[in-house]
């Protein structure tokens, strides 16, 4: 067990302040305060080399999270322990082994060349002649960012500037990785190859990886697992795989007639969603979706038919939905 | 032992090269920082000439000469490169926009790696002050001064890497302003203004006013431009010398506790927060 | 007839401009107390700096400690009034890299106008009154200064005032062509403090630069010379002719930049 969070809970105290300027005077003498509860109560276990998908609706408490992991936070009550550490402490040892990537903040020197903070970072991680050098070879293959090395940071564009931060967070080849936000902002092919880095990382270097995310393409293409927080509370801790089955056990299952059908036995097919010739849509249980295709196949005359998998948005829309309080 | 000391001494490799980095970063501002220069020394010749009339030869102000004076003045400059050349202030700026996290990520003494690049921004400053001096020379062919008595120089030295240190403690002060206001500019203004007057880079200290230089010689101000360069004059007997060093000393060990205890409790309430 | 309205409507749009720029500043009242503060501070210090050594050596080059303190104040008086009005000059560099100065370029307001007198802010009011009233009471120290003189003084005010516009004027074509404000911007107010005493005190190649290239000594060492009477009848014609030939020429100099901005594609 390489993360762990108990009853982990971050609350901050957020001072009210009426509009105006009658407002602004009487905030010079004395403030009310409400408390945000940013994280109540949340608890999880993660293994090593776990990618996991953490996912909310922004300010649910997703980067509050991370920040609690990482050591940047303390938390007001609870415990966090990350690869035995209590992250908070911020010792030595701890930072060495971790990382955390958020998609605004900038490490590299802006002037130099990014292979200058590598460099940098290479002393401040206290890595080897040997293993630098191979780690740098490898990430800059993985990252395609051999030729850049040596451009100026300012000069970069930014889908560049975004792989060479990345790197400078991986030079140290963390085994803990937090991933805020990793692709917002880039370009779709950028995307696509950021996922693909993420996930070649998670097997190559055994890396325990948590990541939160809004684009649905990342936590489907990279975490087995998900985590759902919202409002500060865990409500979905499992497999995606089954929160698709207990959200939406329903398939769309999509008809175009050849030829006119009689309604009353496509009525016993399964529960109708629409049906304006030449045009069926059917929910179908997931089990019985193949089944069923097969069946209209069989005894209808078919132009088309398509199986639709449930939208990850929709499920997790769904979920917060319905979770909403 | 032996060990200890290498690896010690590994570990300091991550400061030199961010004095590298610095030096590297201020040569991409080259043509930036050249006009900044000539600012400076425009500024500084202002005040040269002005003494220089006041003072013209044969005519001496409280036992300084136009040598002297114009030693001091032109001495200032250097000094300025070397104990004022400082960037902390920007932790303020560092504290407000968040990327104070970045350090608190990784296993680097934030302390350390702000006098790191403070020792490169000096370095690039005293080069240029040197170039300049050399060049007022040529030009305006001040009388000067030079100091011959070894033992003089080895307390001037002494003295301005005290004054260093002063100054660095205290500009990293005014930057943990930034834990508790959005406001950092405003408090440095008045503080640099300040330090206009009491650092002694218009003046000799010591022509004020008796009753009001007595009071300043117990202020850390007086310690960073204007002790090191009486001392380099000549004008100060060996007493005056060990009370002055023993006020420096107080004053760096004074401000780096302060330092330490409010970087602390910042740290407490932004980690509470968070930004 | 036409002349007249637009100057109106001018007056107008500036007045609208200042208020709005000077709420901005209310929003961050402690950091404008604080710059307000710094200002007084160091005008206070600097009068007590000339008070030690005009008392320790009785005079500077001849000039009493109250014509001494009018050469400052002089100084302090321009720089103050032109940074009240100029203000917006500063924030020159920001608009060119954010694009808006683009923005000002396809509205119906005078971008010339807009780029200097958009952005005074009347914080900056109560160190030019300080000031003015500095003024009035060195005047009156002095003493034996006669209306004419008080008169010719603050025309020529109004023309150092005008050199300063020209400057600022100068400052903005040149941010156009190369993008470089602040350093320009700040390299005239490096030389303009000079003014802080009279030029006679500087030599070559300085006092040169200060004559001819930004005549510092137009702008400030004139006018209080001349309320004591020490300028001749001619520099004072000559000191307009300067004021109005560089007001002149950094608006042709403008406009050329302007063109060529225009023409060329950001």
């Amino acid at each position: 067990m390489v993360i762990s969070a108990s009853h982990l809970s971050k609350y901050y105290q957020v001072s009210q302040k009426e509009p105006g300027m009658i407002g602004s005077l009487k905030s010079l003498f004395s403030r009310e305060y409400e408390t945000v509860k940013a994280v109540d109560d949340i608890s999880f276990e993660i293994n090593e080399g776990e990618l996991i998908g953490f996912i909310g609706p922004n300010g649910a408490g997703k980067t509050t999270t991370l920040k609690c992991l990482s050591g940047l936070l303390y938390p007001t009550n609870g415990a966090v322990s990350v690869i035995s550490f209590t992250p908070n402490e911020r010792k030595s040892e701890f930072l060495r082994r971790i990382a955390l990537v958020m998609g605004q903040k900038n490490q590299l020197w802006w002037d130099l060349p990014a292979i200058d903070t590598f460099l940098l970072n290479k002393e401040i991680y206290g890595i080897s002649d040997e293993k630098y050098n191979i780690i740098l070879e490898e990430l800059s293959r993985l990252l395609e960012v051999e030729e850049i090395l040596k451009t100026p940071v300012k000069k970069l564009s930014l889908g560049q500037r975004m792989k060479m931060e990345l790197m400078a967070s991986l030079i140290h080849s963390p085994k803990v990785l937090f991933l805020d936000e990793p692709t917002i902002g880039l370009d779709v092919l950028m995307q696509k190859k950021l996922r693909e880095f993420i996930k070649e990382y998670n097997i190559r270097f055994k890396a325990t990886i948590i990541l939160t995310s809004h684009y649905m393409q990342d936590v489907e293409q990279l975490c087995k697992r998900v985590i759902i927080i919202n409002f500060g509370k865990i409500i979905f801790d499992g497999q995606l795989s089954s929160l698709v089955e207990k959200y939406t056990p329903y398939k769309k299952v999509k008809v175009l007639f050849r030829e006119y059908a009689d309604p009353k036995k496509i009525d016993k097919l399964g529960k109708i969603d629409s049906y304006t010739y030449p045009e069926l849509i059917l929910s179908v249980p997931n089990k019985k979706a193949n089944s069923t295709a097969s069946s209209i196949l069989k005894d209808f005359e078919v132009e088309d038919i398509t199986i639709e998998e449930p939208q990850i948005e929709d499920v997790i829309a769904r979920v917060y939905t319905e979770n909403k309080k | 032992m032996l060990r200890v000391i290498v690896s010690k001494v590994e570990s300091m490799k991550k400061y030199y090269l961010i004095v590298r980095n610095t030096w590297d970063e201020m040569l991409t501002y080259r043509a930036s920082f050249i006009m900044w220069r000539v600012r400076n020394t425009i500024q500084l010749l202002t005040i040269y000439f002005l003494w220089l009339v006041v003072l013209p030869p044969g005519k001496s102000l409280l036992g300084y000469s136009q040598p002297l004076m114009l030693t001091y003045i032109l001495g200032t400059s250097l000094m300025d490169s070397i104990v004022l050349s400082s960037r902390t202030y920007i932790i303020g700026e560092e504290i407000n926009n968040g990327n104070l996290m970045n350090f608190l990520l990784r296993p680097v003494n934030y302390f350390l790696y702000w006098f790191a690049k403070d020792i490169g921004d000096k370095a690039m400053n005293v080069c240029f002050s040197i170039v300049e001096l050399t060049l007022i020379f040529i030009i305006l062919k001040p009388p000067f001064f030079i100091q011959t008595s070894p033992f003089y120089i080895l307390f001037f030295i002494f003295s301005a890497i005290l004054s260093l240190f002063i100054y660095f403690f205290i500009n990293f002060l005014l930057g943990l302003i930034g834990f508790w206001s959005p406001e950092v500019w405003a408090p440095r203004f008045i503080f640099i203004t300040l330090l206009g007057f009491f650092a002694g880079s218009l003046f000799p200290l010591d022509i004020l006013p008796k009753t009001i230089f007595e009071i300043m010689k117990f202020l850390p101000f007086t310690y960073l431009l204007y002790f090191p360069l009486k001392i380099y004059l000549g004008q100060l007997n060996f007493p005056q010398i060990l009370s002055g060093l023993a006020i420096s000393f107080f004053w760096v060990f004074a401000i780096y506790f302060l330092v330490k205890i409010i970087w602390q409790k910042g740290l407490k309430s932004y980690t509470a927060y968070g930004r | 007839m036409g002349d007249k309205i637009n100057l109106t409507r001018y007056i107008k749009l500036w007045w609208m401009m200042t208020v709005m720029v000077s709420q901005n500043s209310f929003v961050s009242r402690f950091g404008a107390v604080l710059f307000f503060l710094g200002k007084l501070i160091r005008f206070v210090f600097f009068l007590f700096f000339l008070l030690i050594i005009v008392s320790r050596t009785q005079a500077i080059i001849g000039y009493t400690l109250w014509q001494i303190i009018l050469f400052y104040i002089t100084f302090n008086f321009i720089d103050s009034l032109a940074q009240f009005f100029l203000r917006e000059v500063y924030r020159f560099r920001s608009y060119v890299v954010s694009g808006n100065f683009d923005y000002f370029l396809t509205k119906p307001m005078p971008v010339l106008f807009r780029l200097l007198f958009g952005g005074s802010d009347v914080l900056d009011i109560p160190i030019i009154l300080l000031s003015t009233g500095f003024i009035v009471v060195t005047l009156s120290k002095i003493g034996n200064i006669s209306v004419s003189e008080i008169f010719i003084y603050l025309a020529l005010l109004l023309n150092g005032f005008l050199i300063a516009l020209a400057f600022h004027i100068f400052v903005l074509s040149i941010g156009i062509l190369t993008s470089e404000v602040d350093n320009t911007l700040w390299l005239f107010r490096d030389l303009t403090q000079m003014g802080r005493f009279p030029i006679d005190i500087y030599q070559n190649p300085l006092r040169s630069v200060i004559t001819f290239i930004i005549p510092v000594g137009i702008m400030i060492t004139f006018p209080a010379k001349a309320a004591m009477g020490l300028l001749s009848a001619q520099s004072i014609i000559f000191a307009f002719v300067i004021g109005i030939s560089f007001l002149f020429i950094s608006y042709k100099f403008w406009n050329f930049s302007l063109k060529r901005y225009s023409s060329a594609s950001s």
